[in-house]
């Protein structure tokens, strides 16, 4: 780049330049005056010049007619011998004309007449002389004058006449002095008011000069101040630009502070809406280094949320993979979006994260936004579905099959014979009742589910329940020869529940109690009561839980690998139910187990307040 | 104070039993701290065996809240009877948390 120099301002610019100066007018106009003060002075000094030069040629004038006059007088007189008479005419003509010196002298030098009569070097006239008198020595005009004088027989003289001095010369200096003193008041005067007026108004002028700026597009404040030390209006047009500034200043710090807080409040209500996600968000740039990410991107990754920014991609993500994904969207922005499921494992956790990866468009470079989700629950509820869904088809599959079996069997092998026939409706009728209740715990299971399990509140008077309970299972346990015992208080509470809830549950606990207590077993039905809660415990002497399993039972269709439940048959949903039941009345079912021991499932259920013990 | 911890698939759900009150509270405190490492914030606090809590319950659920509200999710809170849901809607501190009638209901909202 080269600087090309500013091109040479032209004449007229620099005068149109100097013109709108007023300070340069002003000096101009006082030069001008000046000058015109000059001329009239010199004119002035030429005309009483002239005046004066008159005058002394008007006195040469009359000297030289005086001077004529008293030689021929003097000639005469002389030539009669009447030296006396002569002295006397040159003592009165001297006076008379106010000479400085008037004397007649013969040719040698000898003065016979002369106005000062003490000069007079001779006092006789000498009857003759001879010579002519001396010619005026160079330098002797002006105000000497001669005359010759022819003294009839005798000889010659000269006659001279010497003016006074010209008091006209000292008027002349005086005047010349006077007009030259004026002149230089006049002149000092006028330096003196220019000067004033230069340091009155130049602050008015350079604040008019500043205002033909600005008139001309100059904003810029210092370029439009004056000096300061310029008076009053300087200072005053000073203090109202930086006043004008600072207000200017004001409304742009303003605006700007507006704009910031905006952006800032912008910026941050973005920040903290990407912080609410529970998806992981990251902006990674072209550099592959995070250009942000959000609180719960920090957390997912295990890393704080306050080193991610600037850091890269590869020192955030362990899998290559999806760092080589980042990679290639960085560097083909119009790519689509890939997506990545990656499993974490640690001591603690077992994580399944997706990674889905996106270019951003940007105006400047190129971006890519990763999204972090835990899809470890939705892979967890997945897999609980289709465990749900095999075991309910399961479930469901095996009394249809024995159904579909004994329904062929009695048409088959039936015909004509009554008793197979009715062995096997009666099989048929047991597996549809089987069918029925695994529909029925499955519709409670998927009410559960849904959150749509109402509760039917109403009293529930425990004594008819346990009672109904003791009719209900005597059979099964004669049949098993199991000791079924109830020890039940003397008084049962009322609750406040759902009577056939209440009751599925307890008949839950009770029926597999028996169900997995071998024969010759015993199954305790213990009843406690207090002011706040109603606690049942089924204890049996069956084959028992191992600890590890002892939570697990309450999972839909879990059930024990031990071989000794398989072969009892089981949905796995009555536990699951009944603690739900339980947990909705504000209660809860544990278990306490020992295996080949057996188990105790506690029941409690809170006694709604004002209900009176029955 | 017993605290009952259950896993309902990727989700861990407390339960702790009596009032929410001093060291008892503290105590809920240092089991959410511990779930939260290994859970990444799928965690559910099932209060319906809390009765009531004191102001050190109310803290304590305030800074469970805001270790767990890092990961985009607030403390779910599941079968909160009437007395605490009163106690927190009074002290205005309700709106930090997230209610549900039961705990599967809670579970069922990390999906």
């Amino acid at each position: 780049m080269t600087h090309e120099s500013a091109p040479a301002p032209s004449a007229w610019h620099r005068l149109r330049t100097v013109l709108r100066n007023d300070l340069h007018l002003t000096s101009i106009g006082f030069g001008f005056t000046a000058i015109l003060l000059a001329a009239m002075a010199t004119a002035a000094w030429w005309a009483g010049r002239m005046q004066d030069e008159a005058i002394l040629k008007a006195r040469a004038d009359w000297r030289g007619t005086v001077g004529r006059s008293l030689a021929r007088t003097a000639e005469t007189m002389l030539a009669d011998g009447r030296l006396t008479s002569v002295r006397r005419l040159v003592v009165e003509t001297a006076r008379d004309a106010d000479l400085a010196r008037c004397r007649i002298i013969l040719p040698d030098g000898q003065t016979i007449a002369d106005a000062n009569p003490q000069q007079i070097t001779l006092a006789d006239l000498p009857a003759t002389w001879d010579g002519a008198p001396p010619a005026p020595a160079p330098g002797e005009e002006g105000l000497l004058q001669s005359f010759p004088l022819v003294v009839g027989d005798r000889g010659q003289a000269l006659l001279q006449v010497t003016g006074k001095p010209d008091p006209l010369g000292e008027v002349y200096w005086q005047t010349r002095a006077g007009i030259g003193a004026v002149c230089v008041v006049a002149l000092v005067t006028l330096m003196l008011m220019h000067r004033r007026f230069r340091l009155t108004f130049r602050g008015i002028w350079a604040v008019r000069q500043a205002l033909a700026a600005y008139h001309d597009g100059q904003r810029t404040p210092s370029a439009l101040k004056v000096n300061p030390d310029w008076g009053v209006e300087a200072q005053a047009w000073n203090d109202l630009l930086d006043q004008t500034d600072q207000a200017q200043r004001q409304t742009a710090l303003a605006r700007t502070q507006e704009t910031l807080r905006l952006h800032g409040r912008s910026s941050s209500d973005l920040s903290a809406a990407c912080d609410a996600l529970s998806q992981g968000l990251i902006l990674v740039d072209a550099n592959m280094q995070a250009l942000y990410a959000n609180s719960a991107a920090a957390v997912l990754l295990r890393t704080r949320n306050e080193t991610i920014e600037g850091t890269d991609v590869g020192a955030l993500i362990q899998e290559e993979h999806v760092v080589a994904a980042v990679r290639e969207a960085t560097e083909r922005p119009l790519q689509r979006r890939q997506i990545f499921e990656v499993e974490r494992h640690d001591d603690t956790s077992h994580v399944l994260l997706r990674f889905i990866v996106r270019p951003v468009r940007r105006e400047d470079s190129a971006a890519v936004m990763i999204v972090v989700e835990d899809i470890t629950q939705q892979r967890a509820a997945e897999n609980a579905r289709n465990a749900f869904v095999a075991q309910a088809t399961h479930e469901l599959r095996t009394p249809l099959t024995n159904i579909r079996l004994y329904a062929e069997m009695g048409l088959d092998e039936g015909q004509g014979d009554p008793a197979t026939q009715a062995n096997c409706l009666s099989i048929i009728n047991q597996e549809a009742g089987r069918l029925d209740r695994i529909v029925g715990a499955i519709l409670s299971v998927a009410e559960i589910e849904a959150g749509s399990l109402r509760l039917n509140l109403d009293d529930v008077r425990l004594a008819d329940l346990f009672a109904s309970l003791q009719v209900d299972y005597a059979a099964q346990a004669r049949e098993k020869q199991i000791a079924l015992e109830f020890h039940l208080p003397p008084k049962l509470p009322v609750i406040h529940g759902d009577r056939e809830k209440v009751a599925l549950a307890i008949h839950n606990l009770l029926g597999n109690a028996l169900k997995y207590t071998p024969d010759g077993g015993s199954v305790t039905v213990t009843v406690d009561c207090d002011e706040d809660r109603f606690t049942v415990a089924v204890a049996d002497t069956g084959i028992g839980i191992a600890e590890e399993d002892c939570q697990r039972v309450f999972e839909k269709f879990y059930r024990s690998p031990d071989t000794r439940v398989s072969k009892i048959e089981g949905s796995g949903l009555g536990l699951a139910i009944a603690r739900e039941v339980v947990r909705l009345h504000g209660g809860d079912i544990t278990v306490e187990s020992e295996p080949d021991k057996g188990s105790t499932f506690t029941l409690t259920l809170p006694v709604t307040e004002g209900v009176p013990v029955a | 104070m017993k605290i009952a911890e259950q896993e309902c698939g990727a989700v861990r759900v407390l339960r702790p039993e009596g009032p929410l009150t001093g060291k008892d509270a503290d105590e809920l405190k240092g089991h959410v701290s511990r779930l939260l490492d290994g859970s990444m914030g799928r965690c559910v606090v099932d209060a319906s065996a809390i009765q009531y809590a004191d102001s050190r319950g109310l803290e304590v659920l305030v800074e469970a809240n805001d270790e767990i509200v890092r990961t985009g999710h607030p403390l779910k809170l599941s079968g909160v009877n009437e007395t605490l849901r009163q106690v927190l809607e009074l002290t205005g501190l309700a709106p930090q948390f997230e209610f549900f009638a039961d705990v599967n209901a809670a579970v069922r909202s990390f999906l």
